[in-house]
């Protein structure tokens, strides 16, 4: 009989192993095609050397800016197994915040000074980036999330893309639709240049900061006794409610810590991309969520370097491909896709359990 | 206990002062006009109100039951499950010692309020009477919207003169809409409240005549409004003056929704059979009695329903999240583009050329096109869902996200197959046997053609849908979403299950795509953005996951409403979006849940659902909080 359930488990054990193969086969066939195609049209255009190191110098830059978004997606879902759907638009709330303060520093003839105010002036303009940010986050998990933390996972997560779609229009109805432009002070809008390569100031003190960041956040979560906490959670929330840690207090400091990061990241790419507005965090959120899964998500390492291999993809992907630059939105969701399809735990993601996946 | 209170109090007016600046912020007051003030105070009374109610609950329920009160200690996502009734059964007219602790609440909580908002709004005035522009930061912070606010003139704004007298009088609407709140509370609501409950109603509400009077009302009610419809579409008649056609439609929506609660309403049998015999005629005549616009509306909402119902067999069936449902609705409107717009490809007219036929006249009609566009989504579907087999949860919402959005980049990007940004235009009309609709004795406009396909359509849909749930493959669906490992364990074969669920879902987009194509007559690419799906989402999730009728009413609710509301479409995307939460928080299984989906949302995640109580047919007499029957059972056994 086709149904006794021995011949059912024989047939399913089958099944998976062709699927298994047939995947990797498809990986493979992808890769060697994707490879072909560098070889024969991307390598074939003959750009110097040099272009491709400012290409890789740039998405550098932007991984550096993912990471930092990235991170916050990781923290939360870590610890509370959801996706923060409005992670981005704490992003934007941060490069507006920056923006208003980069004007009142612009007003008070600030960056003009000498450079120890300008550097006073531009860490101020990102603390309170990131101290609006950071509200807005701590809001957002008071108002929105906490509330469903009981609830089955589709519940929080429809929550989550209602709670973006308010902060979007929010700022759209409060600060207008049009695109606020920062202005870069004197001192930072130069480069260096080293033979054929252009270092932009911005672009280096950019990635600097993030990396600087993200050693901070390393630091807190390996060395600290908050951190022990965070990671006792991630692990079991109950388990570590019972060693006396306070959840409730841990989850807030998880959304204080990415918001934060996330409030930088949006004052950097304020200046990276000299205009913010009401959906400008919308993309760059989805692409660190990518940059999240793509390093295995919870794992902070992991979206660490999945942000920089995106931002690399991202900024060499079309020239490499022969492809016009407008595809690079279509490389980054098409790299999501394909890491999800042959690896979906991510490049350094452990094997999700049950109650992760 | 006095220390208590006051930072109680100064916390309600907090969280009401926060409200009202999002308000003033967006600018509420200079559209609502010399009314603002009332207004926002009724708005921190109703805040107040939701606030106090919960404290008088903190304080009535005795010491020992406190403890219930979750797990977190909020009340929130268990909101009115969890209160045990209190132990004493009798609830006093006017619990004399709370009601002065109210009152004290509802005076400090206002008066914090009034004074925080007479605060900002006197900097606000001064800083504009000081030259300092607040406009190039705040958008809607024009003078206007402060004259609003304090009673004054903009010019008084302009020169910084207002007398302190308003600012009082600020102060003291908000201090007089704390006390009514409070009074509110501990009179009418709390008796309204604790009764509701205890499951008992007050008893001049539950007398039988006048429940069964108000269900015959309910019955009747849509019946009444589709025949007033009808008389209004006969020629010559006008009711409303110059807001006729704003008027008439809020009207259709609410006569079509009404009269899915209704069909709720009745009893099986004979009575749901007469409803929906006289509802489905009202609802078929409504086509050819309706106006251009509100047939427009109607088609967009009727369009929307298609998507949902097919998007409620991918997320409501079969559980499996996808964000990237518009990739098949867009896939059905441009092949119906293709196969009948004037515009063609360097590839298709080539291909054509092969093929020895002339690329100029239209290549398929609508209906030739139909099975061919539903196929193509199908096609879509499954290639979708292919790669994504293994996808669980938040990952599958993610990937069919990015996969949305790479169909949409392509279209806006691929200029040589679909013209780009550009568009297709000049898409033709469907026909009726060769014919324009406009030819049946001008019986049908042109949109009201289109509404009555799409209503026949979703008809259709529904049906399939409904017949698909009940099948072998609907359990098996059940099962996957149930628990994919136990489902495949009994023999549920999760690869053919799953791609199922796609490719039906994704016919049915099909479906809808190109009736909108044929709607719109010209498409592009930003026709097809993310909202489209999180609409779609939307819709199923306000109206009730997994229940036609409700996904019926959260399209006319979410695509309907808004064309009322057009005066203020720049605050509806807003509000959608605060409802979601909202509705996520107090009522996470929509507005009409199927029985099902209702346990299992409300239901929280660690307890087993609980046993279903045949609760379908009296949803519409609970109170706007989520029923609290099944869940509330083990906790009363406690309290006894």
């Amino acid at each position: 009989m086709a149904n006794s359930p021995l011949n059912v488990q024989a047939a399913k054990i089958d099944g998976q192993t062709a699927q298994k193969y047939l995947i990797r086969a498809l990986g493979a066939a992808i890769f060697l095609l994707v490879a072909w195609r560098v070889i024969t049209v991307g390598l074939a255009e003959g750009y110097p050397a040099s272009f491709w190191i400012s290409q890789a110098l740039n998405g550098l830059v932007l991984g550096g800016v993912y990471a930092l978004v990235a991170l916050g997606y990781t923290l939360v879902y870590g610890i509370l197994f959801m996706i923060n759907f409005a992670h981005g638009e704490v992003m934007m709330i941060g490069g507006i915040a920056g923006f208003f303060t980069l004007q009142f520093a612009l007003a008070r003839g600030w960056m003009e000074g000498p450079w120890l105010v300008v550097v006073a002036a531009l860490l101020f303009i990102m603390l309170v980036g990131m101290a609006a940010s950071v509200v807005i986050g701590v809001a957002l998990e008071r108002l929105a999330y906490r509330p469903l933390r009981q609830a089955p996972r589709l519940v929080p997560l429809i929550s989550a893309i209602g709670a973006s779609l308010f902060l979007q229009y929010s700022v759209l109805l409060i600060f207008g639709v049009s695109p606020h432009s920062y202005r870069k002070p004197e001192l930072i809008s130069g480069g260096l240049r080293l033979g054929d390569v252009f270092i932009s100031y911005t672009g280096a003190i950019i990635f600097v900061t993030s990396v600087l960041l993200m050693l901070a956040l390393f630091f807190i979560i390996q060395r600290t006794k908050l951190g022990r906490a965070m990671r006792a959670v991630a692990e079991d929330r109950s388990t570590a409610s019972l060693m006396g840690v306070d959840v409730n207090a841990v989850i807030v400091v998880t959304f204080v810590l990415g918001s934060a990061l996330a409030g930088a990241a949006g004052v950097m790419l304020g200046f990276h991309n000299t205009v913010v507005k009401f959906n400008s965090g919308f993309v760059p959120g989805l692409k660190a969520f990518t940059a999240a899964v793509l390093g295995g998500i919870g794992n902070i390492p992991g979206a660490m370097f999945g942000a920089l291999v995106l931002g690399l993809i991202e900024s060499m992907g079309p020239s490499a491909l022969g492809i016009p630059t407008e595809y690079k939105d279509v490389i980054a969701f098409s790299l999501l896709v394909l890491i999800l399809i042959f690896r979906p735990s991510g490049l350094f993601g452990e094997v999700l359990s049950e109650k992760k996946a | 206990m006095r220390h208590d209170t006051v930072t109680r109090s100064v916390k309600t007016g907090l969280v009401a002062f926060a409200c009202l600046s999002y308000l003033i912020l967006v600018g509420i007051p200079g559209r609502i006009g010399g009314a603002a003030l009332p207004s926002l105070a009724l708005i921190a009374a109703l805040v107040f109100w939701f606030n106090f109610r919960r404290n008088e609950d903190f304080r009535t329920v005795p010491e020992r039951d406190r403890g219930s009160t979750g797990a977190e200690g909020k009340p929130g996502w268990q909101i009115g499950t969890n209160h045990a009734p209190a132990a004493n059964d009798t609830v006093p007219l006017l619990p004399a010692g709370i009601s002065g602790l109210n009152l004290h609440l509802g005076l400090a909580a206002g008066a914090t309020t009034g004074l925080l908002i007479a605060i900002c709004s006197s900097v606000i005035v001064a800083a504009i009477g000081n030259g300092v522009s607040i406009q190039p930061v705040f958008d809607k912070m024009v003078p206007l919207n402060v004259a609003a606010l304090v009673g004054v003139s903009p010019g008084q704004i302009a020169q910084a003169d207002v007398s302190p007298f308003r600012y009082l009088l600020q102060t003291v609407y908000f201090a007089g809409a704390g006390i009514l709140a409070a009074l509110a509370v501990t009179t009418g609501g709390a008796r309204l409240t604790d009764a509701a409950r205890s499951d008992r109603l007050p008893v001049n509400l539950s007398a039988p005549k006048i429940l069964a009077a108000g269900r015959l009302a309910g019955l009747a009610l849509p019946i009444v409004l589709l025949a007033f419809i009808v008389l209004l579409g006969l020629p010559g008649v006008s009711a409303f003056g110059s807001n006729e056609g704003t008027v008439r439609l809020l009207l259709t929506l609410v006569a079509t929704g009404s009269g899915l609660f209704a069909h709720r309403l009745s009893r099986p049998g004979r009575e749901r059979r007469i409803v929906t015999v006289l509802l489905g005629l009202g609802v078929l005549m409504m086509p050819f009695v309706l106006d251009q616009f509100q047939n427009s509306v109607m088609g967009l909402v009727f369009i929307y329903v298609m998507m949902g119902l097919g998007l409620n067999i991918v997320v409501g069936y079969a559980g499996l999240l996808d964000l990237g449902y518009v990739a098949f609705f867009a896939i059905g409107a441009y092949t119906y583009a293709f196969l009948s717009a004037p515009f063609s490809s360097p590839y298709i007219s080539n291909l054509l050329l092969l093929l020895n036929i002339s690329p100029d006249s239209p290549l398929l009609g609508y209906w030739m096109a139909l099975p061919v566009a539903m196929l193509t989504a199908a096609i879509g579907g499954i290639l979708l869902g292919i790669p994504v087999l293994r996808l669980r949860g938040d990952y599958l919402a993610i990937v069919t996200l990015g996969f949305g959005e790479i169909i949409r980049l392509f279209m806006l990007n691929m200029g040589e197959l679909t013209n780009g940004p550009r568009g297709i235009l000049e898409i033709s009309q469907p026909s009726l046997f060769g014919f324009a609709p406009e030819a049946f004795f001008g019986l049908l406009s042109s949109q009201g053609w289109t509404f009555l396909l799409a209503l026949i359509s979703s008809a259709l849909i529904a049906i399939v849908a409904i017949r698909l749930n009940s099948s072998r493959l609907g359990r098996a669906w059940f099962a996957m979403q149930e628990d994919e490992d136990v489902a495949e364990a009994t023999g549920v074969h999760l690869v053919r299950t799953k791609l199922l669920a796609f490719a039906i879902g994704a016919t049915f987009a099909g479906m809808a795509g190109q009736l909108y194509a044929a709607r719109q007559i010209n498409i592009f690419p930003e026709n097809f953005s993310l909202f489209v799906s999180i609409d779609a989402l939307a819709l199923i999730i306000v109206g009730g996951i997994g229940s036609p009728a409700g996904i019926v009413l959260g399209a006319l609710a979410l695509k309907g409403l808004p064309e009322v509301l057009r005066g203020v479409d720049e605050y509806r995307i807003v509000a959608f979006a605060a409802l979601l939460v909202i509705m996520m928080i107090v009522r996470p299984a929509g507005i009409l849940p199927s029985p099902r989906r209702r346990v299992q949302l409300t239901a929280p995640e660690e307890q087993g659902p609980p046993e279903l109580s045949d609760g379908a047919e009296e949803d519409f007499r609970e109170p706007l909080e989520k029923k609290a029957a099944p869940l509330n059972g083990p906790e009363k056994d406690e309290a006894q």
